[in-house]
């Protein structure tokens, strides 16, 4: 049976691309012109936001953290944008006009007229082209490379309609191009790049509401107004400064004196106190994300696959919930995670799908393992990320339950990424998050290929249903191939699934009109003061 | 004399090169790499190869020390490959300044109050101010100064709402703002500093005043303050001034505490990032720059003892 492709995308990615966004592009194409935005000049202000993520690069091709996509998202746009209603998440036109499907391999995209990048130069098709060949064959090569493997060329149709031809269909493709997660779909112009060359990165030029300041080391991050942005009445705020915080208590304490009017992040055990301060609102839903305890499958006592599904029934989510999480967090069955909107499960928790807690189980599954005397096994742990050493810690006397005497090795973040990236550890706690699609969440993680797939685990029906999934558009059946995906992975059990968290962004009460997505941003794009 | 400094000049240039070496090497041995931290999640083999040959980390090491050097030492203190910057601009311009404002008001409050303190205990030993000074001083050290910043954070900045929590204004710029903005950090960089000054010029001055040209400046009928602070001081200045010297690493080594509570952009963050991020050159600048500090002061410490002590003098 035919598929339309077209109808497809934009239905189930793109649900708000149409008539209404096409008004609101010719809208923007007018102010760009240079007419007043009223309400852009009624607003105004300068906020200061303490920043306790790390901050690489502001070359949105080239970063790694979160913390500094944060910045990104204020300085560039994408292609497309990410939107979120308060249920659903959906790609919505950012610089992009419109987006059309010749056919399920050929996207079209008609771009905004009149937008210009930060230094004047004009961001056209000849502009998008060159972005997004920057990160697909660039030199040096990008870390987003990959997002690009199935794209076979980038024409310029006219000087404002540009055309990507990918070898096959490309499911993932509208979370490549947000200026989000994606970050590959993020428009730079060609001659700040050439004029800068490496160091970009710390004289960011972008079409963003945002333009960049300075960056003083370890000290603050300034962004102002650019009064040319080209939606209409926006940004509000004149100017932004980033204070760059590496200790979160030290934020914390700047926020409760009112020194700061928000914070980028916020450790889970200060949620409360924020949360139960009259002055402040604590935005945080669950994201995209998931927390897991990887088994290295290369190695005993993890390459018996009845141990390791043994511990993925052993522990207690709901008390690690607790213990660890601070009460912030709910149990995890499967990777895939309440903001992918077609795809989450919502009553997966009485599906019996996924792994949980039973103990039962997890000790019938121990009585099967190859070694029926006391294991031993190392979770390699370091104090980093929102949840320090306490994921690790929590689980060591749930492990006890079912005979794995566990010790923990607290090592420093670098020598962690080392020995996970070298496959030399018995466990591990991690988290992967801001994720939007399932594709991102489960392919390069478990994918036999990736270099990602740190536990080692290979299998050639979940490989080949997960790269089938990437070249299907069609939701319903994308989902089903994921659910056959997930049913593997939980069962061979590389991993135990913990929790899927929030993320917070915390703001003073005096911040107005600021639209929380579920994927770890902070635009401050209507934000006013 | 001049001779004598020359000497201790060029023994200073072969303990930084020691230092420098030191430091080189145990941050390429300890475990990490500075490519995987950079490329995080994006982590591949072959992103990883090719940015280990963009930033030169791929060649033998001595070749990358000898290399470094003989840039360090023309002034090309390299680029960050963090945050692209400069590391001379970052280290020298930017971060050294806001270390040595910082340590300086440490040290000048620690000398403010940590002095009288002690004199006042050593001229009322054993009386109530003694034992209450013992008490302040005693506190004070065994206070770990990254909790007491967060504690006079919490006191002074959140719940009196009287000083600033966090940042540094520069002082040369605006007087007053960056006082304002120094209180806290100064305070508690000082305070194990103070504790230890109170308790050096207490012992000092208790022995000094009990010498027999003080019994004799007495009997001469001279007053209680001049033989305190004339005939008694100047002799507990040489200790003083040698524990100031020694110490001065510690106050370095404090800052880095300080200034990540505070988030002051000085040298000690600078540096402790740098080694989480395993950034080589710029932790060589920190160390060079930090060893330039320490062994200089120890100079100056050493060239001073001639001119408070007489006796010390070259005839």
């Amino acid at each position: 049976m035919a598929i339309n492709h077209k109808q497809i995308l934009a239905n189930s990615l793109a649900a708000r691309l149409g008539r209404r966004r096409l008004l609101q592009g010719a809208g923007a194409a007018v102010a760009a012109a240079g007419l007043p935005t009223v309400a852009g000049a009624a607003e105004g202000g300068h906020i200061k936001l303490a920043w306790i993520d790390f901050v690489d690069t502001l070359d949105p091709h080239f970063t790694s953290y979160l913390g500094a996509i944060k910045i990104h998202n204020n300085i560039y746009n994408g292609l497309l944008k990410v939107e979120y209603d308060g249920e659903k998440v959906s790609f919505v036109p950012d610089l992009a006009e419109s987006w059309t499907l010749l056919d399920d391999k050929t996207h079209v995209f008609k771009l905004r007229k009149g937008v210009k990048f930060h230094d004047g130069e004009i961001c056209d098709a000849e502009a998008v082209k060159w972005s997004v060949e920057r990160v697909w064959r660039g030199t040096p090569k990008s870390p987003h490379a990959w997002k690009y493997d199935y794209l076979e060329s980038v024409e310029v149709v006219d000087p404002l309609t540009v055309k990507l031809n990918f070898k096959k269909p490309y499911a993932f493709l509208p979370v490549a191009l947000t200026g989000s997660t994606g970050r590959a779909g993020t428009i730079v112009p060609r001659k700040a790049i050439e004029k800068y060359g490496k160091d970009f990165g710390r004289h960011p030029v972008g079409t963003g509401p945002f333009k960049f300041v300075s960056w003083k080391e370890n000290d603050s991050i300034v962004l102002e107004k650019n009064p040319d942005y080209f939606e209409p009445g926006l940004p509000k705020l004149d100017r932004v400064t980033i204070l760059i915080m590496k200790e979160a208590s030290s934020a914390v304490a700047a926020m409760l004196a009112g020194r700061v009017d928000g914070m980028s992040n916020s450790p889970l055990q200060f949620i409360n106190q924020l949360k139960a301060n009259q002055s402040l609102v604590v935005h945080g839903e669950i994201e995209g994300n998931y927390s897991l305890m990887a088994m290295n499958c290369r190695r005993a006592p993890f390459d018996d696959v009845n141990v390791r599904r043994a511990v993925g029934f052993a522990i207690d989510r709901e008390a690690l919930i607790k213990q660890a999480f601070f009460g912030i967090g709910i149990p995890a069955y499967t990777p895939i995670s309440p903001p992918m909107t077609g795809f989450f499960d919502k009553n997966i928790a009485k599906s019996g799908r996924g792994q949980f807690f039973d103990l039962e189980k997890a000790k019938a599954f121990r009585a099967k393992a190859k070694t029926q005397g006391a294991i031993e096994a190392v979770i390699l742990t370091s104090e980093q990320g929102q949840y320090g050493t306490r994921v690790a810690q929590t689980i060591v006397p749930m492990l006890d339950k079912i005979g794995i005497k566990a010790k923990l090795e607290l090592v420093e973040r670098a020598a962690w990424i080392s020995r996970r990236n070298a496959g030399d550890f018995h466990m591990l706690d991690m988290t992967w998050s801001a994720d939007l699609d399932p594709d991102e969440t489960i392919f390069p993680e478990w994918h036999t290929s990736n270099a990602w797939n740190f536990s080692g685990w290979s299998n050639t029906d979940f490989d080949k249903l997960v790269e089938q999934a990437q070249v299907v558009l069609d939701v319903k059946t994308r989902r089903d191939l994921y659910v056959k995906a997930e049913d593997i992975l939980m069962a061979e059990a590389p991993l135990a699934i913990l929790t899927h968290m929030p993320e917070f962004k915390v703001l003073s009460k005096k911040i107005k009109g600021f639209k929380y997505t579920p994927a770890d941003s902070l635009d401050l794009h209507t934000v006013s003061f | 004399m001049l001779r004598w400094a020359l000497a201790k000049i060029l023994q200073t240039a072969a303990v930084l090169l020691i230092v420098s070496v030191a430091s080189f090497s145990l941050l390429k041995l300890a475990p990490g790499d500075p490519v995987e931290l950079m490329l995080g999640d994006d982590y591949s083999k072959e992103s990883h190869q090719s940015l280990m040959i963009q930033l030169g980390l791929d060649r033998p090491l001595p070749e990358q020390y000898v290399d470094w050097l003989a840039r360090f030492v023309r002034g090309d203190w390299g680029t960050s490959f963090v945050s692209r910057t400069p590391i001379f601009q970052y280290a020298f311009v930017e971060a050294l300044p806001v270390t040595l404002t910082l340590s300086a008001a440490a040290l000048g409050l620690a000398l403010l109050i940590g002095i009288p303190l002690g004199v006042l205990s050593a001229v009322r030993k054993d009386s109530a101010w003694d034992a209450a000074a013992a008490a302040v001083s005693l506190t004070g050290s065994a206070f770990p100064s990254f909790y007491l910043g967060i504690l006079l954070i919490w006191i002074f900045g959140v719940a009196f709402g009287l000083f600033p929590t966090m940042g540094f204004v520069a002082p040369w710029s605006d007087f007053w703002a960056g006082a304002y903005h120094l209180v806290l950090p100064a305070i508690t960089l000082s305070t194990p500093f103070m504790a230890l000054i109170v308790r050096i010029t207490r012992a000092n001055l208790v022995e000094v005043l009990e010498q027999p040209y003080i019994a004799a400046a007495r009997a001469r009928g001279e007053p209680a303050w001049r033989i305190t602070w004339v005939h008694g001081m100047r002799n507990v200045l040489m200790p003083l001034v040698t524990i100031v010297g020694l110490q001065l690493g510690a106050l370095l080594h404090g800052a880095v505490l300080t200034e990540t509570v505070f988030s002051l952009p000085g040298v000690g963050r600078m540096i402790t990032d740098a080694v989480l991020n395993r950034e080589y050159m710029v932790v060589q600048a920190g160390v060079m720059m930090t060893g330039c500090l320490v062994i200089f002061t120890n100079l100056a410490v050493d060239l001073s003892y001639p001119v408070l002590d007489p006796r010390l003098r070259p005839r």
